[in-house]
């Protein structure tokens, strides 16, 4: 592999007019990932999911060069219908449009910031690899006081031209005080044995308000990260919402530092897998001041011989009293050999504090399989609505209707 | 309508019912009346196609072996069990979960299925007869209604599914009288000579409601002695200790 990333490295970086200094950094970077690798099981937050050995069984060789000089026709039936919404489109990962329509121009700045680089660290050589390889990058910013009138929809989507590869993606949001923005993330691939590596970097604010709703339904057989760093100031407010169902394989992490007071995040998601997809959801909630709040509810139905990861951290920094952490995972295994593993971990250092975490799994229940059978439902039926309820109350965390009701679609939740 | 012959049940190798024997002709009610633990539920729960149940003998509905058909097959054909004890069921929605059940009844009889504002309108008309609430249509599947609201809930799904055979598992224990008069009503009002109803009950009460024609006593999972109306009055007076 590492030929082939010095390669295809001294490849990508021909194409950019960098200063020697930041094509330094991305050496630094590079060498870095070289040396560490994928990320694999003895380290301890990739325990349940050894992503080097994911990607040997799911793509083998993996190349990392992209070449981006050609445009791609964007495809506009992939586009959500609907829904008015404001538009980035990658497609195999060059960005091939960004238009915000709907919005005042004056309000939102869209900086390239290809040009200069801004490190990304995270505690995993993906970051490495990501600074290494990403080519473009962009910073979306909400000036003060401006809140978006539609959503963004992120469209990623990727198809049969690329095969084996690795696509690196990275996208900064500045949400300055009292602006708020709502973000969906929609995956759309007809690609195979491809791993996308994706980097969110958020700067909220006081007050400000984010949703990111990450979408990945359709079925696939890629493989994909992505991480969110989330830094918060006073009384701003995250909510993150992941549909974990179509890759092969999936991690989200979700970082998120909790800064100002009465700042609050709320991540809650849903698994819903078959086959033999793994899917992992990692969240590291950082209370670092008084009076922050954190809200986490994530539940799977897992069927054939699935398997949901989920690793929920509450950290509570000591001068963080009076927080507020809640996490809850409930898991419905179909069958014997679909897999739920959930590892909370707390790491409080106030006293005044309130934190809780839960975790549950099991079957469908069978007296209320019968109860539903016995009025004429079919199994299939019976089974469906009891899915369907089971998943209700995370979807009813939504707090956008109109998303909500898009991804109660998604689900097939009907009302 | 329904025969059955010989009925026993056992799980987990412990012996519910010994020999039942009971037949069910069209537009009878027939009341079963029994301590705890005799077999009541057990023998409901077989009727409607639990699983769980190690069974032999025979029993047959419409001349058909009930136990070739699934549980659905036979909510199909017309017969309709009144939980005990009704499940709270989170996340389902009253009205979807009575509106497909009602659809897929229909579907089964060969009859239209109904469209939301069709079926709105028959289930209102139903829960008013009821005094259901309708609020609680919009409500989680029995989730957070009372004792009394549940039975009135397994009620009105009797009336709206209009079953060949209801099977009424103790739907009077702890409704207080309007609850057992409105539950009567809507026996009696489905009551005619193509319907018929087991009625498992404790106490004669609901009897003077809905007036069977035969009672049974149920003990040790058999029935030790069939009646008229007045085996009821006789029980309430005598106990069921006497019919060992
Ligand atoms: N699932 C079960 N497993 C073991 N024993 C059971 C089960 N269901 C019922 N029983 C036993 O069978 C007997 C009859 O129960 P049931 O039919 O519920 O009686 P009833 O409805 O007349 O009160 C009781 O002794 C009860 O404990
Ligand atoms: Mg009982």
């Amino acid at each position: 592999m590492k030929e082939q990333l010095q390669k295809d490295f001294d490849n990508s970086i021909k194409n950019l007019s960098l200063s020697q200094k930041d094509i330094e950094i991305k050496k630094f970077c590079l060498d870095n990932f070289i040396d560490k690798g994928f990320p694999n099981r003895k380290e301890e937050d990739w325990k349940f999911s050894d992503l080097n050995q994911i990607i040997k069984n799911n793509i083998g060789e993996i190349s990392f060069y992209n070449d981006q000089t050609s445009t791609n026709k964007v495809d506009t039936s992939v586009f959500v219908d609907g829904l008015e919404h404001n538009k980035i489109v990658f497609i195999n990962g060059r960005i091939e449009k960004i238009d915000f329509e709907y919005e005042k121009k004056d309000q939102i700045e869209i900086i390239d910031q290809s040009e200069t680089i801004n490190e990304f660290k995270n505690s995993n050589s993906l970051s490495d690899l990501n600074n290494a390889f990403t080519n473009k990058c962009f910073k979306i910013l909400v000036k003060k006081g401006y809140q978006l009138v539609k959503p963004l929809i992120i469209y990623h989507t990727t198809n049969s031209k690329i095969w084996s590869k690795n696509i690196n993606l990275r996208l900064n949001f500045e949400l300055n005080k009292d602006s708020s923005l709502k973000v969906i993330d929609l995956f759309n691939d007809t690609s195979e044995k491809n791993f996308l590596n994706i980097f969110y970097n958020f700067e909220l604010k006081e007050n400000a308000v984010l949703k990111n709703y990450k979408i990945d339904k359709l079925e696939n057989k890629n493989i994909k990260y992505s991480f969110n760093n989330i830094d918060q100031d006073k009384n701003s407010i995250s909510e993150t919402f992941i549909l974990s169902s179509g890759s092969n394989f999936s991690k989200n992490e979700i970082n998120c530092n909790l800064n100002g007071v009465y700042a609050s995040a709320f991540v809650n998601g849903v698994f819903s897998l078959s086959k033999d997809k793994h899917h992992e959801i990692r969240s590291i909630i950082n209370h670092l001041t008084e009076n922050t709040k954190s809200y986490q509810l994530i539940k799977s139905v897992l069927d054939e011989s699935s398997k949901a990861v989920y690793q929920g951290k509450i950290f509570v920094n000591s001068d963080a009293q009076k927080t507020d952490g809640y996490q809850l995972s409930k898991a419905i295994l179909l069958n014997k050999k679909s897999e739920f593993n959930a590892k909370p971990e707390l790491e409080i250092y106030a006293d005044d504090v309130k934190c809780s975490h839960g975790s549950a799994s099991g079957s469908l229940n069978d007296d209320s399989i019968f109860y539903l059978m016995s009025r004429g439902l079919s199994y299939y039926q019976s089974r469906e609505l009891l899915i369907n309820g089971f998943l209700l109350d995370v979807v009813e965390k939504i707090t956008d209707s109109e998303i909500k009701n898009l991804i109660k679609n998604m689900i097939g939740i009907k009302e | 309508m329904l025969k059955i012959n010989n009925l026993n049940a056992t799980i987990d190798n412990k012996s519910i019912l010994n020999g039942l024997c009971l037949d069910i002709n069209p537009g009878e009610v027939h009341a079963i009346m029994g301590p705890n633990g005799s077999g009541k539920s057990t023998l409901s729960n077989i009727l409607s196609g639990k699983k769980g149940y190690e069974v032999s003998g025979e029993v047959l509905f419409e001349e058909k072996d009930l136990f070739e058909l699934e549980t659905e097959e036979r909510a199909h054909k017309g017969i309709f069990l009144a939980f005990q004890y009704p499940l709270e069921i989170p996340g389902v929605n009253t009205n979807i979960f009575l509106k497909t059940s009602l659809n897929a009844v229909r579907k089964a009889r060969g009859e239209k299925e109904l469209d939301a504002i069709e079926f709105l309108k028959l289930v209102k008309e139903k829960s008013k007869e009821l005094k259901f609430d309708e609020e609680k249509l919009n409500r989680q599947l029995n989730v957070g209604f009372s004792g009394g609201e549940k039975k009135k809930n397994e009620i009105l799904q009797m009336s709206l599914l209009a079953p060949k055979l209801s099977i009424l598992d103790e739907t009077d224990s702890g409704l207080d009288i309007d609850a057992l008069k409105i539950v009567a009503d809507g026996v009696n009002t489905l009551r005619d000579k193509n319907n018929s109803f087991l009625i498992i009950t404790h106490y004669q009460r609901l009897l003077d409601y809905i007036k069977p024609d035969f009672v049974h006593v149920l003990m040790n999972g058999k029935i030790v002695k069939s009646g008229g109306p007045d085996l009821a009055l006789e029980l309430e007076k005598k106990g069921y200790e006497n019919f060992n």
